[in-house]
């Protein structure tokens, strides 16, 4: 084992292989406050990577209702369940163990295997909130009966659990963007990476007799566009761009700007110790003990950040331009009222009012000689 | 734990061949070429050695217990082709193929480039590879029935439509087996897991994780799952072009490892033989 630094998490952790950072980091920022569980995101992925035989069960994108929604079933539980209870005490590093310190000595994870049925109920729990509607209750802030939805992507973690588990090394992270990815020539199917990854985003192919996951759409993200869950959510809940470590933030970097200066989207189970590379802005009516165990202790800044965001014009400009673009954003700057994004060479490739513009019409069309009503 | 890995390791790294007495391996006339028989008349007779193994332990991740004790072993020879017939306990028949479920399996394991010093046991190192023959009960499912469709595995498995395969293709013209595999990323990408299997690989490694499926084949296996017990023959030929070449009238030596699929055993869960087993090929 080796030590590796996961800023995450504040300290140093064990890790089987040497740290080794990629040139860029794939990444993407979900805000659980807008998401509404369409699954356009699901079937966008899936009509893309995951139609073929073996795949039916698939979803290497996916959106579960939290508390008691999961896919596959109970992993979150089931993979706490595994590590045991450990500490984390508020503005202070996570000193309780991640999954590869509490590892049996024959294990690189602990972890739990999931079996068939576990996959078949993508959507269980679905709309599910937690406790019943009794007759006069009314909405309280934060929400007394609450449930939120959680896309899913894999994390494309610095630490991935899979490629520290592959007997075959047949798992790789790409150098040029820190995409994981299986060596679909090399795979045997042992499913070791199936049983270690906690977050359950690698998945067996009974067709091909090798495992799969998400790919992050390559493809696209070599060509400057966002995935495909990322570029059709009609939410315009979640952005992809490249996150940087605290120590080397990228000025105007849209994703570092709301990981690292606005400090308002989290990772979610960091505890787990993998650096996973998605990240949420946290529902901030859900109830909070829940977003603790789920986003750590810095869940209540983020949250009281993410209000504040109405007193900030930039962080506004940029929230604005999420889901403006299929192209990756580089950067992003707010001036006189106008975001815009730019591409890798710093050329403009969107630009959005801050605030749309309000425009009145007339009751009467005079050049028509026609009422105007909004029936459509 | 560490001293005592390190113990095994110089142990094993260090002695090559341990020396115990040659397994005297005679000749048979029959034709071992030909798909093994489990029940011929040549197995009587044949002395039955006892293969000790052991949980394998020399790389993560390990199996927490020995599930596989020991393997007897008889071995005859044909002059050409050489067969092993192998018989353990397994309580339950494993098959595999629906998610989570892993074969059972069987693997010989031959030394390259030095018959008579072999390299470490585990799988081999850089250079100085080993020719392993394994056998998966899917395996030879495949070879028996053809490979298990996606309905034969899950019978209520409802699809609205895969790639390329239309209810009605009106003008189109059929599609061929690369189209309607596009999707299928394993077997696009020519990885010989996803093929129909000939009840056995031949695999070629150089250490832990660097195994290697021959694209050549000569040599065949069988196996039969009864009352608790798998008897499973594998037969190969003598000389392997780039890969173990025995000779009548020398001296090499083998080992074994076992998975037992129904206890979730896959890849380096497995016990194993933590020494090479010698043996004689008999010119009679």
């Amino acid at each position: 084992m080796a030590k590796v630094k996961n800023w995450q998490i504040q300290r140093d952790m064990e890790y089987p292989y040497t740290e080794h950072r990629p040139k860029r980091q794939w990444s993407i920022i979900f805000d659980l406050n807008k998401c509404i569980a369409c699954q356009t995101c699901t079937i966008a992925c899936k009509t893309t990577w995951t139609s073929g035989k073996g795949q039916e069960y698939m979803f290497w994108n996916n959106v579960e209702t939290k508390p008691y929604g999961s896919y596959p079933l109970a992993w979150d539980v089931r993979v706490l369940e595994t590590l045991g209870q450990q500490a984390w005490k508020a503005k202070e590093p996570y000193y309780g163990k991640t999954i590869f310190e509490a590892a049996n000595e024959n294990e690189v994870a602990a972890h739990f295997n999931p079996k068939d049925e576990d996959w078949m109920y993508p959507n269980n729990g679905e709309d599910d909130c937690l406790g019943n509607v009794s007759h006069g209750e009314h909405i309280t802030l934060p929400h007394d009966k609450w449930f939120y939805y959680l896309p899913r992507t894999c994390a494309h973690c610095t630490y991935p659990a899979c490629l520290a588990a592959c007997p075959r090394k047949a798992i790789y992270k790409r150098e040029e963007d820190g995409i994981v990815l299986i060596d679909q020539s090399r795979c045997k199917g042992y499913g070791e990476c199936v049983r270690a990854c906690p977050y359950k985003k690698s998945m067996y192919n009974p067709h091909t007799r090798v495992s799969e996951k998400c790919v992050g759409c390559y493809p696209a993200v070599e060509k400057g566009y966002q995935p495909m869950c990322v570029q059709n959510c009609i939410g315009k809940i979640r952005v992809m761009g490249f996150v940087n470590p605290p120590w080397s933030i990228r000025e105007g970097n849209p994703i570092d700007y709301l990981i690292h200066k606005k400090e308002i989207a989290l990772p979610y189970y960091p505890q787990l110790g993998l650096e996973p590379n998605i990240y949420y802005i946290p529902p901030i009516h859900a109830n909070r003990d829940y977003l603790l165990q789920m986003f750590g202790p810095k869940v209540d800044q983020a949250v009281a950040n993410y209000k504040n965001l109405k007193n900030d014009p930039v962080a506004q400009g940029l929230m604005v331009l999420i889901g403006s673009t299929d192209r990756i954003m580089h950067s992003f700057k707010v001036k006189n009222g106008i975001a815009s994004g730019y591409d890798e060479k710093g050329d403009e490739i969107v630009s959005v009012p801050v605030t749309e513009p309000l425009f009145e019409r007339a009751p009467f069309d005079k050049d028509l000689k026609a009422v105007r009503n909004n029936t459509p | 734990m560490k001293m005592i890995k390190f113990l095994i390791l110089t142990t094993f790294l260090s002695s090559g061949l341990a020396r115990a007495e040659d397994y005297s391996i005679r000749k048979v006339s029959a034709d071992l070429s030909k798909p093994p028989q489990i029940t011929a008349d040549y197995w009587q007779n044949v002395p039955e050695l006892k293969v000790d193994l052991l949980a394998q332990m020399m790389v993560k991740p390990k199996p927490a217990k020995v599930l596989t004790e020991s393997v007897k072993v008889q071995i005859v020879h044909d002059g050409k082709y050489m067969a092993f017939r192998m018989r353990w306990a397994d309580k339950e028949k494993s098959e595999a193929g629906k998610l989570g479920e892993f074969s059972d399996s069987v693997a010989l394991e031959f030394p390259v480039l030095d018959n008579a010093n072999p390299p470490p046991i585990f799988m081999g190192y850089k250079d100085n590879p080993v020719h392993l023959f394994h056998w998966r009960a899917q395996y030879q499912y495949d070879a028996e029935h053809g490979k298990k469709g996606i309905k034969d595995i899950y019978p209520n498995l409802s699809a609205d439509m895969y790639p390329n395969e239309f209810v009605n293709r009106g003008s189109l013209r059929p599609a061929t087996e690369a189209e309607l595999e596009t999707f299928s990323h394993g077997k696009a990408a020519g990885n010989p897991q996803s093929s129909l299997k000939k009840a056995l690989d031949e695999i070629m490694a150089e250490g832990f994780g660097s195994s290697v499926v021959r694209e050549d084949i000569d040599s065949a296996a069988r196996g039969e799952w009864k009352d608790g017990e798998w008897t499973v023959v594998i037969s190969r030929a003598l000389k392997r072009p780039n890969g173990s070449v025995l000779e009548v009238g020398k001296s090499a030596a083998f080992g074994i490892a076992v998975w037992q699929g129904g206890q979730d055993e896959v890849a380096s869960r497995k016990s194993i033989t933590m020494q090479w087993q010698p043996f004689k090929i008999e010119v009679k």
